[in-house]
């Protein structure tokens, strides 16, 4: 790795068409170690028409790492993490205020375009969402495909496999390629729509509460899973339940609601911090589950 | 027993009796409107067997009628074939406009779409007798001549709202996760449109479709003054064709004649199994678009 500062190219998405392909995983390590961070967000806002749901929260989510963003319902944990890949403004009437840096680049500025930014960033949801009339094979696939991703029928096959195998579903599904996404298991769809992701190549995932709809066996699957992606992928995961942030996340951000009813950022350390040894009385008042 | 589990128990009885009375009650009332639905449907089809079963046979169907009304024999062969001819290019014109104009309401949104919905409810309500006004107004008038082109518009404008109200509805219903999952995956709307959203509610649509078919397959007033009809065999869309609801029309108007009025009866027959058949196919390829799963 070479010490001196290495710029991204131009932004991978400026202009970016239907073939066009994000900024792949290996690509990022051609940043120097400056580029330690992959998301930085600078007093961010965002709001539903008039009312503000985020106040000014600023902090910063290194790379290879998993961050994980807890606090109570309605402190605006979701809509946080859907300011990251652009989701939020497909909301009518919704906005973002702020500044929200990926790898140096400004990912509101005009010649952005978000869909691009959506291909680099990855999102799962709460709940799993596989494409009720497509395979499983297609559901991995198809996304890839429709975004100039793959060039044969073999690559395709090789694409599916490997995306499988990284979301620890191809034992289960290998043999019933062709059945549809949503005859697997709850816990099954999940990793199917981590796959799915996955099979973009993108370089930063984001995870809305990925198993609040999942048993606890199913749940430690994806954690593990998890605990395996950070090699490669930059994580962010919305959760409410803290023991799971505490065993999955490298650092943690605690959000809550304030007075005027938009969630802020009480505070983000390291998550055994947050856990053992937290600054703020709100944050410790949370953890150890004496809040209101 | 203690005396306040005596009067839970008496409260007990007396509720369970009145609701069991209620509940038989909606039940008879279920059974009886169901008889009252199913006298009519199976007064029309005996009626309709009784009286157009002796005209069906082989060259019933595969011969044209004579010209006089009053001469027997002959069949009805023009107008099956100009009915499916009219039918199928209006359901070739109506399908895609309909689906495009669903999609596209629901997917601009606001003021547009509210006006592209009020404008097919309009379309939904409107008597075929003024889409037939209007359609020779707009074909006839303009080419100078009546055609089976005119009558199959005509019949496309009757089946369009049919469809685009199906296709809009079971697109509201497309899961809001899924349409999440396509966004965040970064897929281009119309790309999540044509291999998500519309395979999705794809039975729904043909349902919506075999609806509008049998809906337009049975309009007279549409084809009266456009199609026009006549008493000879033709392919050609472009010279007025003969469908067969108007030639029931025109022969049941002269049921003083015995053969005018078997006729029309047989023909009447012909047309019902034929949209029966429509609806037994639209279920066939609607339960084969759903997901095995779901089936």
């Amino acid at each position: 790795m070479t010490s001196a500062p290495i710029r991204l190219q131009p932004p991978p998405w400026a202009g970016a068409t239907e073939a066009g392909t994000g900024l792949g995983a290996d690509r990022a390590n051609e940043v120097g170690p400056e580029a330690e961070l992959a998301v930085e967000l600078d007093r961010v806002s965002a709001y539903y028409g008039a009312r503000r749901v985020v106040r000014e929260i600023s902090l910063s989510v290194r790379r290879n790492a998993i961050t994980a963003i807890i606090g109570p319902s309605g402190c605006g944990k979701s809509t946080l993490l859907r300011c990251l890949n652009r989701m939020h403004e497909l909301t009518p009437g919704a906005r973002v205020q702020g500044r929200i840096e990926y790898h140096g680049l400004d990912l509101y500025a005009a010649d952005i375009d978000p869909v691009a930014v959506r291909r680099t960033i990855g999102m799962v949801f709460q709940q799993p969402n596989p494409f009720p009339t497509m395979s499983i094979h297609d559901n991995v696939a198809a996304p890839a495909r429709f975004n100039g991703l793959v060039a044969s029928k073999a690559a395709e096959n090789e694409l599916v496999e490997r995306c499988l195998r990284q979301a620890a579903l191809w034992d289960e599904v290998k043999d019933k390629l062709k059945a549809g996404g949503t005859s697997l298991s709850g816990g099954q769809q999940q990793r199917l729509c981590i796959a799915r992701a996955l099979a973009l190549e993108p370089d930063v995932l984001l995870m809305d509460e990925p198993c609040s709809a999942l048993d606890p066996i199913a749940t430690l699957q994806v954690e593990h899973l998890m605990a395996e992606l950070k090699r490669q992928y930059t994580i962010v995961i919305v959760t409410h339940n803290m023991q799971q942030a505490s065993r999955v996340s490298d650092e943690t951000a605690f959000l809550t609601m304030g007075d005027d009813r938009a969630g802020y950022l009480v505070e983000m350390a390291e998550t055994i911090e947050i856990f053992t040894n937290p600054k703020e009385q709100l944050t410790e008042d949370y953890v150890s589950g004496r809040f209101g | 027993m203690s005396l306040s589990a005596l009067a839970v128990s008496a409260r007990l009885r007396s509720t369970s009796r009145s609701r069991r009375a209620k509940d038989r009650a909606l039940e008879v009332c279920a059974w009886a409107s169901l008889i009252v639905a199913l006298i009519p449907l199976v007064a029309i089809s005996l009626f309709l067997v009784s009286q157009g079963i002796r005209s069906l046979s082989l060259e019933f169907l595969t011969s044209d009628p004579p010209g006089d009304l009053s001469a027997t024999g002959g069949g009805i062969r023009n107008a099956v074939v100009g009915t499916l001819l009219m039918t199928g290019l209006a359901t070739l014109i109506a399908v895609p406009t309909a689906i495009a104009l669903a999609v596209f309401s629901r997917e601009i949104g606001g003021r547009v779409a509210t006006s592209v919905r009020f404008v097919v409810d309009v379309l939904a309500g409107l008597p075929s007798i003024v889409v037939g006004i209007f359609v020779y107004s707009l074909v006839v008038v303009a080419t100078g001549h009546f055609s089976g082109f005119a009558g199959a518009i005509a019949l496309a404008v009757i089946e369009l709202p049919v469809i685009v109200v199906a296709t809009d509805e079971l697109l509201r219903l497309t899961d809001r996760r899924i349409d999440e999952g396509t966004r965040a995956l970064g897929m281009l709307r119309w790309r999540s449109f044509l291999s998500v959203f519309i395979p999705t509610a794809l039975s729904g649509i043909i349902t919506g479709i075999m609806l509008a078919v049998s809906r337009a397959i049975g309009e007279t007033a549409p084809l009266i003054f456009t199609a026009l009809g006549n008493n000879f065999f033709t392919l050609d869309m472009n010279e007025p064709i003969q469908a067969m609801p108007l030639l029931i029309y025109r022969n049941a108007l002269n049921s003083a004649f015995p053969a005018a009025r078997d006729r029309a009866m047989g023909t009447a027959l012909v047309l019902v199994l034929i949209v029966l058949a429509f609806n037994l196919l639209g279920r066939w390829i609607a339960r084969r678009a759903r997901p095995a799963d779901q089936r």
